[in-house]
């Protein structure tokens, strides 16, 4: 490897080699990418298609024809927007209220001394492993028997005002600490207090961590259904998801129709992403799950 | 020995204490009303017979007892929820690393592909559920149509007690698009010097990968492992959407156990005992990846606390 030619040419070839991989990665990559939206397309190219066109062997890849009809047909028996304002009913509040008290959690943690920090961080840490299933059955008693809340959105909203999960906190906390600490000291000597601090210098500073965790609660509780099924029962307080399980209950095998209301409740979502991407990325990226 | 030297406290410590008391005031209400609390209720709830309404009972061990010795759903259910687990956990580890290394070469369009894989991610698990089971339908669904093109008959997907798990397990993979953005996350800060140093040693791509990428990514792996794990225990979502714990009861996981017993049955004492034995199984796989984690974690520096 002395000689220089010798340099350049392993250089090149080695240059070409990778050139290739990142090829051969490329088309690998569009088909897996074909794999993973292929479902998606299915079940949208479903919803635009007859029982008997559905039924037709070999099945069709492309609608025959495009029955964009199929869409306010089924919304006559799915309710599709009363259970979409039910579902923000809930969704809204409790994303804002998980990402102000993380904000507040994870802002304190970064940044303040009190006592006992540590051990309620442990604390914190420890309920990310704890599963929500085995709380369960004492919270649904208490919502229902002490507070009397049974059958109201509250049990599903007032949670997410307790702090938004231990994950979230982190995230701010992680956030906060990514913040140059003289700016807070430079405002502290100007005479800031810790809320002074949080609102004028950090809030501005963390504004996108703060827009990961909203989007983050957004699709746990657009995943949801176990919370829902236990505390929603009446029909007029159905979310998507409880519709989508009473109409398939409904209409057994009719397909066509309930492939048309799956493509409804995934159409939110979606746009919720496409609009919110590019926070998702850099925030997942800045977290810094090291720590 | 600081408590020995007892200095007071300024003015601006105490206003800072009593600010960070504000702040977390939120999160303390949800740790001890909505986590730990309940955590406790659990246990006592155990050892209670009840409705949910009309008297208690004490009734001592007899949820346990019953649970461990006459529940004829009970074994099967945890056979389930843990076979269900490794497959989902397994599955969608490897997948998701896979793609995120693919993704993480220097190739067009990275910021399409990575939304198209996070993509399903976003959808209601409900939707979800009920679309995958018209791709699974044993008549007309597209996957029956595929199999039998490759002559391989008609396959019941979610309609055999042998087949429903992996079938539900290949959605979950098929779900881990957030798996992907954190190993990208992680891939990402692996430094380049390493890899340039390693080149210039002769090493190829595959001694690269094995002694540079994978040693550097191991918290990330054990953070995706650990999430990942806990929230495939927990599942649920698939029993109530889809399967109703059927066929037979091959998906009566034991979430779904608890759910039935608590919401259907309404024995809440009962649902309690089984919500003690599903937390100590969860503690017991975590604490096994925990107790693991000390070998085969890598951490720069061998900062180990």
């Amino acid at each position: 490897m002395n000689n220089p030619s010798a340099v350049t040419g392993a250089l090149k070839s080695r240059r070409r080699r990778e050139a290739v991989f990142n090829g051969l990665t490329f088309a690998l990559l569009v088909i897996l990418t074909l794999l993973v939206i292929f479902p998606i397309y299915w079940i949208f190219r479903s919803s635009l298609m007859t029982n008997a066109e559905l039924y037709a062997y070999p099945p069709a890849l492309v609608p025959p024809e495009w029955r964009w009809g199929n869409f306010p047909a089924t919304l006559e028996q799915f309710p599709f927007w009363t259970y979409l304002r039910n579902t923000f009913t809930i969704i809204l509040p409790s994303v804002l209220g998980a990402t102000i008290t993380a904000t507040m959690s994870g802002y304190a943690f970064a940044r303040l001394r009190f006592r006992g920090k540590k051990f309620l961080f442990a604390l914190c840490v420890g309920s990310m492993l704890l599963p929500t299933m085995v709380t369960l059955v004492p919270l649904y008693l208490a919502w229902n028997k002490i507070l009397g809340l049974g059958g109201t959105y509250w049990p599903l909203i007032l949670p997410h005002f307790c702090g938004g999960g231990a994950f979230n906190i982190f995230l701010i906390r992680q956030f906060v600490k990514m913040v140059p600490r003289e700016l807070d000291e430079a405002a502290t000597i100007d005479g800031c207090g810790p809320y002074r601090i949080l609102f004028s210098i950090l809030l501005p500073n963390i504004k996108s961590a703060m827009i990961v965790v909203a989007l983050l609660k957004f699709i746990e509780l657009w995943n949801d259904l176990l919370q829902q099924v236990v505390y929603i029962n009446k029909q007029e307080d159905f979310t998507i998801v409880l519709g989508l399980s009473l109409f398939k209950g409904a209409l057994k095998s009719d397909w066509s129709k309930i492939m048309a209301a799956t493509c409804m409740a995934f159409v939110p979502g979606i746009i919720f992403y496409l609009l919110g991407q590019n926070y998702f990325v850099e925030g997942i990226v800045m977290t810094g799950i090291k720590d | 020995m600081d408590r020995t030297i007892k200095r007071p406290r300024s003015r601006m410590q105490r206003l800072e204490g009593r600010a960070a008391y504000v702040l977390i005031f939120p999160s303390l209400v949800g740790l001890s009303l909505i986590t730990y609390i309940p955590l406790i209720a659990v246990f006592v709830l155990a050892f209670f017979s009840w409705k949910g309404f009309g008297p208690i009972t004490f009734v001592g061990i007899d949820n346990y007892v019953r649970l461990f010795t006459r529940d004829p759903y009970f074994y099967d259910s945890v056979k389930a929820t843990v076979y269900y687990a490794l497959l989902a956990v397994i599955g969608s580890m490897i997948w998701s690393l896979i793609i995120a290394l693919m993704l993480n070469r220097r190739i067009p369009a990275r910021g399409f592909f990575r939304a198209a894989f996070y993509l399903p991610y976003v959808l209601p698990a409900m939707a979800v559920y009920l679309g995958w089971s018209w791709l699974y339908d044993y008549n007309h669904g597209l996957f029956n149509y595929l199999s039998t093109q490759l002559g391989l008959g008609r396959i019941m997907f979610l309609d055999s007690a042998r087949l429903v798990i992996p079938s539900l397990a290949l959605i979950a993979v098929w779900l881990s698009g957030n798996l992907i953005v954190i190993y990208l996350a992680g891939l990402q800060n692996v430094p380049r010097t390493y890899y340039e140093a390693a080149e210039i040693d002769g090493a190829n791509a595959w001694q690269r990968f094995w002694k540079i990428t994978i040693p550097f990514m191991t918290p990330i792996i054990f953070y995706n492992l650990l999430m990942s794990l806990v929230t495939n225990l927990q599942v649920v979502t698939p029993a109530l959407a889809l399967t109703n714990g059927g066929p037979g009861n091959s998906t009566t996981f034991l979430s779904f156990l608890l759910y039935r017993s608590a919401f259907i049955n309404s024995r809440m004492g009962y649902a309690c005992a089984i919500a003690e034995v599903f937390f100590v199984l969860i503690a017991v796989f975590t604490g096994i990846l925990f107790a693991t984690s000390r070998r085969w974690i890598f951490y720069m520096g061998d900062e180990r606390e």
